[in-house]
């Protein structure tokens, strides 16, 4: 099971940093001042977040061959986690973002910043700092997530955990413990989350941040 | 004609798929909160033991994949206490809990943000913990929880898609059958996933609606 | 020069600023008085751009700030001190100051650090250039704000009521470095409640009432029994200034 584990692992890390990207991004265009980019934006996050992940695994692991696009089943499985998560992130960091106090927008404007460099410099960063806190619960929501990965043929983690219970027929002792791999795994990431939060805040003051 | 075509009867699957998801969340809401109301009972009056084993059995199902709790509970149970499961039951047992863990969360917190010295007061006039809970307690918490609740009951709704996998009909299924008949995975997953969307637009209407008047008739009460 | 022609600004129905004429000639601190929700503030963020006008028009050094390019030209020229800092929390004090300086004056960092130290030193911060804001007290973050405008080498100071957050003490470290900053020449707007501070530094008054600017006069005059005080308006301002 520890390859399953690390697959589980790696798939995660790939889909995390992807979410991030997605998800600021998506943010930044969220708060656009161009109505079709912000409800193009907004539309992507709404539908991501109103429709089971399976359905959207399988539009895409069934879906994309059709259209001439052959990747593996991992790929197509991370490329759906970060999807997902992106959509999640973005809902974040747009709240981060709406938060900022409008002040310290303003004291950079007239000091003549360019709005890229106010975003950039000033908004983005104080965003993503008092994001971290939300942003954490919905990280790990994508390790729960990406145990759905194994009903495309992916042997990550639970993958791994189906064939071991078919072949020692034991499945309930080997789902409990998947079940305490699981936990053990995202309890280390809120772990990693609350250090990050910690570190990135240490100097900041956040704000009413719950 | 090819046979894989669609045919006027998928509409008739895919509504009963649309069926079987509905009942199954319906269901298992009205369990999983039931459920929840009694966690909660528990954890007021701070039952000794019973009330340490509930927030264990919250916190792993919180923690660990519901695919993961589906399996344990249709493929493991059946084989260490050798009885029987089907997977509609199975479903059924492992989403109410889901959801009742959650929604257990969702419930104390609501009773911790209302004010402690609202119920110092209470205290003073001589009030029971019971009467505390029912009169001051649950009025403003449920004000507080339903926002949450409704965001937690649309994920739930998404969650259920999961029973598919253990063989349950729903509307996941359907599509599933209907993606491996017809070989079109985009209209197949489109529609369903319309489908699921539509449902959690409508449950977050009228959640919207139930908190907007449950607000009002907070504020009202505490005018 | 800072240039202020019939100047009108309307939030909706409300008009909040009606033809305010008004002149800063370089070396001037003009100080802004009136009642709260005169105007005054208004008049200072349609300066700096943050409002638009909604009629009337000024020009900073003769960029006319109702235009794009204008604008940012004239925000090159002037700085703006707020009431609550508004400083980038998630920077240091020296982070703080330097971040204009090397985005739009294009300075290189060595030698916008080194600015920036030489005004920390001033300000009296010199051993807090690494802390971050949070950590500072409520005069030591204003004396933050000063150093960050006055790193743009503006030529127009404009300042908020930038001491009427602050306690009595630390209000007294904030309007000494002002003081300073008036005798070594900075050509300063100045919105206050500090009355008597207003009179020892600043050259000249202008009162605002609702949005009317009635009385423009030299600082003298103005606190003159038979020049403003003769005004029965500006009587009762003062006297109600005193006494708070
Ligand atoms: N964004 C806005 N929308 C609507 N009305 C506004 C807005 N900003 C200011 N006002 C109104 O404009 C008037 C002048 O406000 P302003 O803040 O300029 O007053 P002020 O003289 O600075 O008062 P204070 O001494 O209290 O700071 C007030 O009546 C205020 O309510
Ligand atoms: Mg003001």
């Amino acid at each position: 099971m520890l390859e399953g584990f690390l697959l589980t692992v790696f798939a995660c890390t790939l889909a995390i940093i992807g979410a991030v990207i997605i998800g600021a991004l998506m943010a930044s265009l969220r708060t656009s001042g161009n109505r079709i980019v912000r409800g193009v934006a907004f539309a992507y996050s709404d539908v991501f977040r109103n429709t089971p992940f399976i359905v959207q695994l399988f539009f895409f692991f069934y879906g994309l061959p059709e259209i001439g696009i052959y990747i593996g089943a991992f790929e197509t499985g991370v490329i759906a986690l970060s999807i997902i998560g992106g959509a999640f992130v973005s809902d974040v960091i747009r709240s981060g973002i709406l938060a900022v106090d409008q002040g310290v927008i303003e004291a950079a404007k007239v000091s003549g910043l360019s709005r890229w460099t106010i975003f950039t410099k000033i908004v983005l960063p104080i965003a993503l700092r008092t994001s971290v806190r939300p942003m954490g619960s919905v990280l790990i929501n994508m390790v729960l997530t990406s145990s759905i990965l194994s009903t495309i043929t992916i042997n990550e983690l639970t993958g791994t955990a189906k064939i071991v219970a078919s072949t020692t027929f034991k499945p309930f002792e080997v789902y409990l413990v998947l079940l305490v791999l699981y936990a053990s795994l995202t309890y280390a990431l809120s772990l990693l989350i609350n250090t990050v939060h910690r570190r990135l805040n240490r100097a900041m003051d956040t704000g009413g941040a719950a | 004609m090819r046979y894989a075509d669609f045919t006027p009867y998928d509409l008739v699957l895919l509504a009963q798929g649309l069926g079987v998801t509905v009942g199954l969340f319906t269901l298992t809401t009205l369990v999983g909160l039931l459920i929840a109301a009694l966690f909660t009972l528990v954890d007021y009056y701070r039952v000794p033991v019973l009330r340490q084993v509930i927030v264990t059995i919250s916190e792993a199902l919180k923690n660990s994949p519901v695919l993961v709790q589906l399996f344990l509970v249709f493929f493991g149970l059946p084989a260490f206490f050798h009885i029987n499961m089907t997977p509609f039951v199975a479903a059924s047992l492992t989403i109410s809990l889901n959801t009742a863990a959650f929604a257990f969360v969702i419930f104390r917190s609501g009773i911790d943000a209302v004010e402690a010295d609202q119920v110092a007061a209470a205290k003073v006039y001589g009030h029971s913990r019971w009467q505390i809970l029912r009169f001051v307690l649950l009025p403003q918490a449920a004000a507080f929880s339903i926002g949450p609740l409704v965001g937690l009951l649309v994920n739930q709704l998404q969650v259920t898609s999961l029973i598919s996998v253990i063989g349950v009909f729903d509307l996941t299924k359907i599509g599933n059958i209907l993606n491996l008949r017809t070989l079109e995975p985009f209209i197949v997953w489109t529609v369903v996933g319309l489908l699921y969307y539509a449902l959690a637009k409508l449950l977050a209407s009228v959640g919207a609606r139930i908190e907007k008047r449950l607000r009002r008739s907070v504020v009202w009460e505490g005018i | 020069m800072i240039v202020i022609e019939n100047v009108e600004k309307r939030f909706g129905e409300t008009t909040v600023l009606k033809r305010i004429n008004l002149t800063i000639e370089p070396g001037e601190v003009v100080t802004i008085l009136g009642s709260s929700g005169s105007g005054k503030s208004t008049l200072i963020r349609c300066i700096n751009g943050l409002e638009a006008l909604s009629g009337g028009s000024i020009t900073v050094d003769g960029n006319d700030v109702s235009t794009k390019a204008g604008l940012a030209a004239a925000r090159r020229r002037s700085a703006t001190v707020f009431q609550l800092f508004n400083l980038y929390p998630h920077m240091t004090a020296l982070e703080n100051i330097t971040l204009a300086p090397i985005n739009v004056l294009k300075k290189p960092r060595a030698e916008a650090e080194a600015r920036a130290r030489e005004l920390l030193k001033l300000v009296g911060l010199a051993d807090l250039a690494s802390a971050y804001p949070q950590r500072l007290s409520g005069g030591q973050r204003q004396r933050v704000g000063i150093c960050r405008a006055l790193a743009m080498d503006p030529n127009y100071l404009l300042l908020d009521e930038v001491t009427s957050a602050l306690d009595p003490e630390m209000t007294g470290e904030v309007l000494d470095i002002l003081a300073e900053l008036a005798r070594g020449g900075t050509t300063m707007l100045f919105v206050t409640h500090e009355v008597e501070f207003a009179r020892r530094i600043s050259s000249r008054i202008v009162f605002l009432e609702q949005g009317e600017l009635i009385i423009d006069m030299p600082t003298e005059r103005f606190f003159a029994e038979d020049g403003g005080f003769a005004v029965p308006r500006i009587r009762q301002f003062l006297t109600k200034m005193k006494k708070d």
